[in-house]
């Protein structure tokens, strides 16, 4: 019985949804700048997630967002405890998917995301992307709005992450993305450009 | 009742009825009792909406009556039993309590917390519909017509 795989939620659910998404807010406006959520305000731990990664989960999905999972993350824990406490569908195509919960493994795949349209860009995937570390790769300079001239982000990514980013934005159209490591996230919303540094 | 057996529904929407039509210091008299459990709040006493909606006659087309303030609690015991609980109104204790109830219930201590707990409110819980009732018949008005007046 899925019950006793559940876990409890954030301790104080509105105001603790609230400061998760007021940094997703600011992880997406200054893409590039690592944001950290404090320790009270962080759910308790769901195996397979990051405390970050659980906060946006729990911040972000609801009935209206249906959520697509990489593997890694479909297990009976992670669908009883999210179809519980945000009641956000669980889709297996990638195409009717608002969310998507991804681990390093999928990064060298970004096909079948929704990616907006021209009208209604806002309506394509955000990715969760959950990594080991934010940092420790190749240090790459990022540029565009929210960034006064450029960020130098070293995230620990495959050169393919960047050819499928590339291949799947056609702005507006295009996909944000979140990484998440332990209480650590990092916005990279379509907008931004990323080159090799100099 | 061992616990791995699945409560009949039927018997566990009974209980969940009565529990959520108890009045305040109903469940409050057996509060150390119930809490008597090494327990976890799932999701904690919390208060919301629902939107109420009726049919007309029972068979019409839905419309929307209004909305009402509900509270809702799920915990969970330390053998893994989930007891939950949706109540009308905006008190979170009794919500606690009646989610407890609710997981005790499912429990091999079911036929216990069946005497002790439901059925005395049940019994209440008619006692009080029946006086309600009683109360409104006494004000029943027939309707009908002397006169015609037409012709």
């Amino acid at each position: 019985m899925s019950a006793t795989l559940l876990q409890p939620a954030f301790a104080d659910p509105v105001l603790d949804a609230q400061r998760s998404f007021r940094v997703a807010l600011k992880a997406l406006a200054g893409p590039g700048v690592t944001h950290c959520l404090q320790p009270a305000h962080q759910p308790p731990a769901l195996p397979g997630l990051a405390a970050a990664t659980h906060a946006l989960c729990l911040a972000l999905l609801d009935l209206d967002t249906p959520l697509w999972l990489a593997p890694a993350f479909d297990t009976p824990a992670i669908r009883a405890n999210l179809a519980f406490h945000c009641g956000c569908p669980i889709v297996s195509e990638r195409q009717n998917a608002r969310f998507a919960l991804l681990d390093d493994s999928q990064l060298s795949d970004l096909s079948g995301f929704d990616l907006g349209n021209d009208r209604y860009p806002d309506q394509s995937c955000t990715l969760l992307i959950q990594l080991p570390s934010l940092s420790g790769g190749r240090a790459l300079s990022w540029r565009g709005p929210g960034i006064q001239s450029e960020n130098r982000v070293a995230l620990p990514l495959h050169e393919h992450f960047w050819q499928q980013r590339g291949l799947h934005n056609d702005f507006p159209r295009g996909l944000d993305a979140f990484f998440l490591a332990g209480s650590e996230l990092l916005g990279l919303p379509r907008s931004t450009r990323v080159e090799e540094g100099v | 009742m061992s616990p791995e057996q699945p409560t009949p529904i039927a018997a566990r929407q009974r209980w969940i009825g009565v529990l959520s039509r108890a009045l305040g210091d109903e469940l409050q008299r057996h509060e150390s009792a119930l809490r008597d459990a090494e327990y976890q709040l799932i999701r904690a006493p919390e208060i919301g909406m629902t939107l109420v909606r009726g049919r007309m006659g029972g068979n019409g087309a839905p419309f929307n009556l209004g909305e009402m303030s509900v509270t809702r609690c799920v915990v969970r015991l330390a053998d893994g039993r989930t007891g939950y609980s949706y109540l009308a109104g905006r008190d979170k204790a009794r919500a606690e309590l009646a989610a407890l109830a609710d997981a005790h219930l499912q429990g091999p201590q079911y036929q216990h917390w069946l005497n002790e707990l439901i059925e005395p409110l049940a019994l209440a819980q008619a006692a009080r519909r029946a006086r309600q009732d009683a109360e409104t018949a006494a004000t029943k008005v027939e309707f009908f017509t002397l006169v015609r007046g037409e012709d």
